[in-house]
């Protein structure tokens, strides 16, 4: 798979001095709690920038440590093989990305308001980190059964959120709930994501925040109070 | 699947027309590949398995593809035209946009629930297929987007709404009955029908007269 359009931060890398093209912190598409403390670290880094450059199935052991600037041998002291680092990259991401969606939900009282930085926070985190958006909403999906599993997983945790908007409303709007709204919501809101990061407009991600808020409130508040909230008023 | 796998023609008669016989070819081809694939996942099947599947020739699958990949993007090719012609049949039976969504949908989910290895292929495995497979799963949800966006002529605050509500609604559909096909639930997919076509269309009409269209 090419590498995205828009994401420069590979090429941009190239352009530090060494030390730093390896571990520019903040630049080179890894957030900068992740700047590198150690070697595994450094792998998964590494194969995050890898992927973004060649796709998970283009991508090779000798390209993960080219660009993690470790040895072959380092690599296999940690890891046994490709998949075994990409589910570690995997699982370090989401784990960001679940830790920023659930302190920004949780600092906000009001369940809408909440809704909306939880939202915000996700996009976010996706747009300052295309070749980890791409990682962990695309090439997870090519990576094989252990990471779809994941994947699937990762999507069905944000559903207690929603359903969290469901708490103390009138039975009129639980009535016109369904089992499946929150699903349905969630992967509304994910396959959106997701088609602007193939499309090459990872930067872009923010600019959804409005319509992903009014369409997953809409069904709690009606339309006119989600594009309220949508709007930020 | 199987009533759509054409049998053999029997040797020595060869008054069928060489376009028919090539697209029956191709059929039977697409279905060995679509029962395959939802057998054994996308990256396990190989040219051998698809042709044993079909009975036909190693050349034979070669005269129509290029490659497994090829032929898979052909299957996504197909199933999308038959899901939209179905669906736009159903729908045209019909007046309203409120009903036609849901006939719509109706054809939909039976389609999936009577064709559940293309359905598995289709919707589950075209994400795993390889960038050419998930950009033409894209373009197959982006087909369906237009059949919605009717809808803001029917709403009062057609105007107003999101720029991608249409992507969304189809999305969480999709992303909805992938989960049912995880879950081997495929051939149930109908039950959904009252509870889609009410997420479908209360973003348009509201939750009130979703309710009633769905009644």
């Amino acid at each position: 798979m090419a590498a995205d359009p828009i994401d420069t931060s590979a090429e941009s890398a190239r352009d530090y001095p060494p030390e730093l093209a390896r571990l520019p912190p903040g630049r080179h598409g890894l957030p900068r709690e992740f700047v590198v403390h150690n070697q595994r670290e450094r792998l998964i880094a590494g194969l995050a920038e890898a992927i973004a450059e060649e796709g998970f199935a283009g991508t090779t052991i000798g390209d993960i440590t080219r660009h993690a600037a470790v040895s072959r041998r380092t690599f296999y002291e940690h890891f046994s093989s490709k998949d075994e680092c990409f589910v570690a990259a995997y699982d370090t991401v989401m784990a960001t990305l679940s830790e920023r969606i659930g302190g920004a939900f949780g600092e906000v009282g009001d369940w809408a308001h909440a809704v909306r930085a939880g939202i915000a926070a996700m996009l976010g985190f996706l747009a300052s980190e295309p070749n980890l958006a791409r990682l962990c909403m695309v090439e997870a999906l090519v990576a094989g059964p252990v990471v779809v599993e994941r994947y699937d997983a990762a999507i069905q945790s944000l559903v207690p959120y929603f359903k969290a908007g469901r708490e103390g409303r009138s039975p009129e709007v639980l009535a016109r709930l369904s089992p499946t709204t929150e699903e349905a919501l969630v992967g509304g809101m994910v396959s959106l994501i997701s088609r602007r990061i193939i499309a090459g407009k990872t930067a872009e991600l923010e600019s959804l925040l409005p319509d992903l808020v009014e369409f997953t409130l809409t069904p709690y508040l009606g339309s006119a109070e989600a594009a309220k909230i949508a709007r930020g008023d | 699947m199987t009533e759509r796998i054409p049998t053999r023609p029997a040797p020595g008669r060869h008054q069928l027309s060489r376009e028919f016989i090539t697209q029956h070819q191709r059929a039977r081809i697409i279905a060995a590949l679509a029962e395959e694939t939802a057998a054994q996942g996308y990256r396990a099947v190989t040219v051998a398995d698809i042709v044993r599947r079909a009975g036909i020739a190693r050349n034979t699958f070669y005269d129509n593809f290029s490659s497994k990949e090829d032929c898979f993007l052909a299957t996504q090719d197909f199933a999308v035209a038959e899901a939209l012609r179905r669906v736009v049949e159903s729908a045209s039976r019909v007046d309203s946009w409120q009903a036609r969504v849901d006939a719509g949908l109706d054809a939909f989910l039976q389609y999936v629930a009577s064709e559940p290895e293309l359905a598995r292929t289709c919707i589950v495995e075209a994400l795993s297929a390889g960038p050419a497979a998930l950009t033409r799963y894209e373009e197959s949800l982006q087909a369906f987007v237009p059949l919605f966006r009717i809808g803001r002529k029917v709403s009062p605050h057609g105007e107003d709404l999101p720029q991608t509500l249409e992507e969304q609604i189809i999305g969480g559909i999709f992303w909805i009955i992938y989960q049912r096909i995880i879950l081997g639930e495929a051939e149930q997919v109908e039950q959904l029908l009252p509870e889609l076509v009410e997420f479908a269309l209360t973003p348009y009409v509201g939750a009130e007269a979703a309710r009633r269209a769905t009644a």
